[in-house]
This record gives structure tokens, C-alpha cells and sequence, in this order.
């Protein structure tokens, strides 16, 4: 009787929670992931049916230097952006005063101001007319370096893109380490240096963890720095896509392409769900 | 003087994040035709184009319109499945929890072809309902994460309380329970307008000329022409940005930090 009563009431919260939630799920579902699948069904249809895209894209060894090149690209950019942003990201979760709020308007300006807006900023910066342009001039120099389309204008704004994304990643877990456990240490004797290695650095890996894929995996796909600031000499994937769909008009290759990418990320993120919980990773 | 190493770091890498934006502030003064810094001359010209651009005015009041209107639509589908998910237990929540994650953890232009392929099948690439429908959809993940995480740290004790008062189900949703989440819901709510606002990818593929947001035509206007306009369309943006952050201090000072332990 009991019993019965209780898998009763599970079975109305179960019910409850599926008409709550079914207006969402099958908006993502419909306006989502068919949208996604049908880039999938393009890549293996258009124009004709085959798996030629793929076989294509697997065995041109340019691809595969674009997709190396993306990778690399990545991974450059994660870990400038964990060298820059751990002190910032420990400074704001340490100090309690104007300065780390002052810190914290930096960061969230230039989380909010919108990717095209700050690729360009770089433009301006690194552009034949731009600041170091004038100040190479200065310096007696003629001709200034080529820094704009480059590989290192693009890696240059998608790392500064990226930054506040690891900053907050970090702050998060940060801000959660317990002060007292560090003065516990230095109590106990161990120097500043020490109490940081062994007691707030272990602590802070979580956050590196997210931060790292959060970055990383936001890169591999970015769009707009690269076709902004970057060349078509080092492409990444997404200038690949973009190649593809404005020169050629090629859009099953351009699916397949974009497949891929979509495998590449998933494959990353499927494995940190794994480890640690997807909800974890946006804290 | 080893102490104050972090924090000179720190102030250097926040002049790294800052000082490329302040840069946009005297190019949208400049009097160069081009991407010119020092600028060779100031004068308020190109704010006077912009306010005169029937293009650059219409990207704006798209931008508003569709960030708007996917704002509604986003809350409107995300706060009952944040409802759903933050209280019940079921079968498949980390699965749920995986697919409404999904319109982040694709990539935008993966997003922007599949959205491109499918919306010209039903004619709305260029069209405001289509970019307010794919808006919508990136943005569920971000509203949905903000109220949930609100709902998770709501007491119920409150909701039981007002119910054993005599209170009925609606009128302690209506009177206890809304109002409590009230800055959760808003703050999913700005997200949501913001991610809209700001979204450049899926815009740049299916806004069109009709349905062009802010992003997609200073993308485009970079790419193509280099019109000056857009240093006084990121200047103002910027600024709103500012005002936003330094608002949002002053309303709600715990944001500044949390001190979760008496220190």
C-alpha cells in the first residue's frame, strides 16, 4: 500500500518534470540537433552519394596540415591563455579590495565586448598604419614587419579573445579555496612559495582543467579572428569551411568538414563528462 | 617585494585585455578614411554617418529586435526545464542535461552551416524569424545553466511555508517563489539578450541583408570595405559594455565577492 502510493507519486513528479522540460528538449531537438544531422546527411550527399568528402578529407595531405595546424593553433593559444590568466585569475580570487574589482571590471569588459569587436581592435593594432607600425617608424625603421594576416595576428587575438573565458574558469574554483588552509600551512612553517606549491596550486587544478578545455575547444572552432586577422596560408578549420563555401560553393565538403570539427570537439568534451561531469565545466 | 610580483602580473595581463578596446575610442574621432593610429585629425564625423546610415541604423535596430524577441522565447522554454531539472529526479538527466549543453558546445559555424542549410529549406535565411529562432536556441544553455543554478540554492522551506499559511499551489509560485528567483531569472534573461546581441556566426551565414545585426555588418564592412564607421559603432558598444559592468557593481555589491568564509 505504501510502496504503491510512493511509485505512484514518483511516477506524477516524473511526468511533471517531463512536461516542464519537453518544450526545451524538443526545441533543441528540432532547431538543433536536425539542423546538425542534416549537415551530416549533406556531407555524404551532396552532390552525389559517397563518402568521397571524407576520403578526401583524410588522405590530401593539405588537410591534413590544416587540421594539424588547428591542433597547434589550439593548443598555443590554451596555454598562453593559462599562463596569462592563472596570476590574474589568483590575484582576484586572493585580494578582497578596490584593485580586485578593478581586476574584475577588466575581465568582464572584455567578456562582454563582442569577438568582432575586439579582432578589431587588432586590426587597428597590428594593421601598416597602426601604433607598432609608428613606433617601428620611429625607431628608424622603414618597412615594419608584416604582422597583420599572419598565423600570429590570429593567435594574438584569439589568445586575448579567449583570456577572460580561462580567468573566470579559474576565478571559480579559486574563490572557493578556504584562505585558512594556506595560513594553516604557513603556521605549520611552510614558506609563502611552499603553502602556494603544495596547498593552493593542487587545489586550483579543477579550474585549470576547465578553463584549458573550455579554451581550447572554443578554438578550435573560431571563426571570425582567424578569417579577420589570419591568412589563408596557415589555415585553420574554420577558414577551411569559409574557403569552401564562399570561393568553391562546395557545400558537402564543407559539411564534411564541419563533421569533423563537430567530432573533434565532442570526442573532447564526452571524455571531460567522463572524468568530471559536463555540469561542472561552466561552474 | 617577491609578494608583489602576482599582483603586478595581474594589472599587466588586465592592461592586456583593456588597452586593445581603449584604442577603438580615439579611432572613432579619427578623421582617416582608413585604420589609421595615432589618428591624423579628430572630429565627429563618422558619428554623424553612422547616425545617418540606413544600414548601420538598421543593424542596430535588428540587433535589438532579434535579441530581444530571442530573449522571450529563450525564458520562455528554459525557465519550466530549469523548474524540471533543478527539482525531480528522473531517468536521463545527465543524458537532458548533455543535449541542452549542446547549442554551446558545438561549434558556431558548424551551428552556422547546419542553420544555413536546414532554414533555407523553409525560406528563412535573410529573414528576422529565422534569426530569432536560431538565436533562441544558442541561447537556451546559458539562460537554463543561470536559473538552475538560482533554483538550486532556493530554500523550499519557503514554498511550504506559505502553502501550510493557506497559500495554494499558484499563489506561492506567484507571490513566494518568483519573486525570490526574480535576480536569477533576470540575470538568465540578460545573458540571453547579450549572447543574441553579440552572436556573430550564425548571424554572418544566415542573417542576410534584411535581418543584419550588428556584428554581421561590422564583420562584413571589415572585411570589405573598411568603413571608419565601425570604430564609432565599437566605441559605442564598448561603452554600453562599461556601463553594464560598472552597473552591475553598484547594484548588486555582492557580486564583487562572495567571502564564503569569515576571513
Amino acid at each position: 500500500m505504501e510502496r504503491a502510493r510512493r511509485r505512484n507519486s514518483r511516477q506524477r513528479e516524473a511526468v511533471t518534470a517531463g512536461l516542464l522540460i519537453a518544450p526545451a528538449a524538443l526545441t533543441i531537438i528540432a532547431l538543433f540537433l536536425v539542423p546538425i544531422g542534416y549537415i551530416l546527411l549533406l556531407s555524404v550527399t551532396d552532390p552525389v552519394v559517397s563518402l568521397g568528402h571524407y576520403r578526401r578529407l583524410f588522405t590530401v595531405p593539405l588537410y591534413a596540415s590544416v587540421m594539424i595546424n588547428t591542433f597547434r593553433t589550439a593548443l598555443i593559444v590554451t596555454l598562453a591563455c593559462l599562463v596569462l590568466g592563472y596570476p590574474l585569475a589568483y590575484v582576484m580570487a586572493r585580494r578582497n579590495d578596490t584593485v580586485a574589482v578593478m581586476l574584475l571590471v577588466a575581465v568582464g569588459l572584455s567578456f562582454w565586448t563582442g569577438f568582432v569587436v575586439r579582432s578589431y581592435a587588432w586590426l587597428v593594432i597590428l594593421g601598416n598604419k597602426g601604433p607598432l607600425a609608428a613606433l617601428y617608424a620611429l625607431a628608424g625603421s622603414a618597412r615594419p614587419p608584416q604582422l597583420l594576416f599572419t598565423s600570429f595576428a590570429s593567435t594574438l587575438g584569439m589568445t586575448h579573445i579567449l583570456l577572460p573565458f580561462m580567468v573566470l574558469a579559474l576565478y571559480a574554483v579559486m574563490r572557493k579555496i578556504d584562505p585558512a588552509w594556506l595560513r594553516a600551512a604557513e603556521g605549520l612553517g611552510a614558506r609563502p612559495l611552499d603553502a602556494f606549491a603544495h596547498v593552493f596550486l593542487p587545489l586550483s587544478l579543477p579550474g585549470v582543467v576547465n578553463g584549458s578545455l573550455l579554451v581550447f575547444t572554443m578554438c578550435l572552432g573560431f571563426y571570425i579572428t582567424p578569417i579577420l586577422l589570419g591568412t589563408p596560408k596557415d589555415m585553420m578549420i574554420s577558414q577551411l569551411i569559409n574557403q569552401q563555401i564562399e570561393d568553391l560553393l562546395a557545400w558537402g565538403f564543407a559539411s564534411a568538414i564541419a563533421v569533423v570539427l563537430l567530432g573533434c570537439t565532442l570526442v573532447l568534451l564526452l571524455i571531460y563528462n567522463r572524468l568530471a561531469g559536463l555540469d561542472r565545466l561552466w561552474g | 617585494m617577491l609578494r608583489n610580483v602576482p599582483l603586478l602580473l595581474a594589472v599587466a595581463v588586465a592592461m592586456f585585455l583593456v588597452a586593445p578596446m581603449a584604442i577603438i575610442v580615439p579611432m572613432s574621432f579619427s578623421t582617416a578614411i582608413s585604420f589609421e593610429f595615432p589618428p591624423p585629425g579628430y572630429w565627429m564625423g563618422y558619428y554623424r554617418e553612422y547616425l545617418s546610415s540606413y544600414a548601420w541604423l538598421g543593424a542596430t535596430v535588428n540587433s535589438f529586435i532579434i535579441a530581444f524577441a530571442s530573449m522571450l522565447l529563450t525564458l520562455a522554454v528554459a525557465l519550466p526545464a530549469a523548474f524540471g531539472y533543478a527539482r525531480y529526479r528522473f531517468f536521463g538527466k545527465g543524458a537532458l542535461n548533455l543535449l541542452m549543453m549542446l547549442p554551446i558546445i558545438v561549434p558556431g559555424v558548424v551551428s552556422a552551416l547546419g542553420y544555413y542549410s536546414f532554414l533555407s529549406l523553409a525560406h528563412l535565411v535573410g529573414t528576422h524569424a529565422g534569426m530569432i529562432l536560431a538565436h533562441s536556441v544558442l541561447s537556451i544553455p546559458v539562460a537554463f545553466l543561470v536559473i538552475a543554478a538560482a533554483l538550486k540554492g532556493f530554500d523550499r522551506n519557503l514554498e511550504r511555508a506559505a502553502m501550510s499559511a493557506g497559500a495554494g499551489p499558484l499563489a506561492t509560485f506567484l507571490f513566494v517563489t518568483l519573486p525570490v528567483l526574480r535576480p536569477g531569472i533576470l540575470i538568465g534573461a540578460l545573458f540571453a539578450f547579450l549572447h543574441s546581441f553579440n552572436e556573430a556566426v550564425v548571424a554572418i551565414f544566415i542573417a542576410g541583408r534584411d535581418a543584419a545585426t550588428l556584428p554581421k555588418k561590422m564583420f562584413e564592412s571589415i572585411r570589405l570595405e573598411s568603413d571608419p564607421v565601425i570604430a564609432v559603432v565599437s566605441t559605442l558598444l564598448t561603452g554600453a559594455v562599461l556601463a553594464g559592468v560598472l552597473a552591475s557593481l553598484v547594484v548588486r555589491p555582492g557580486l564583487r565577492r562572495r567571502t564564503p568564509h569569515a576571513a
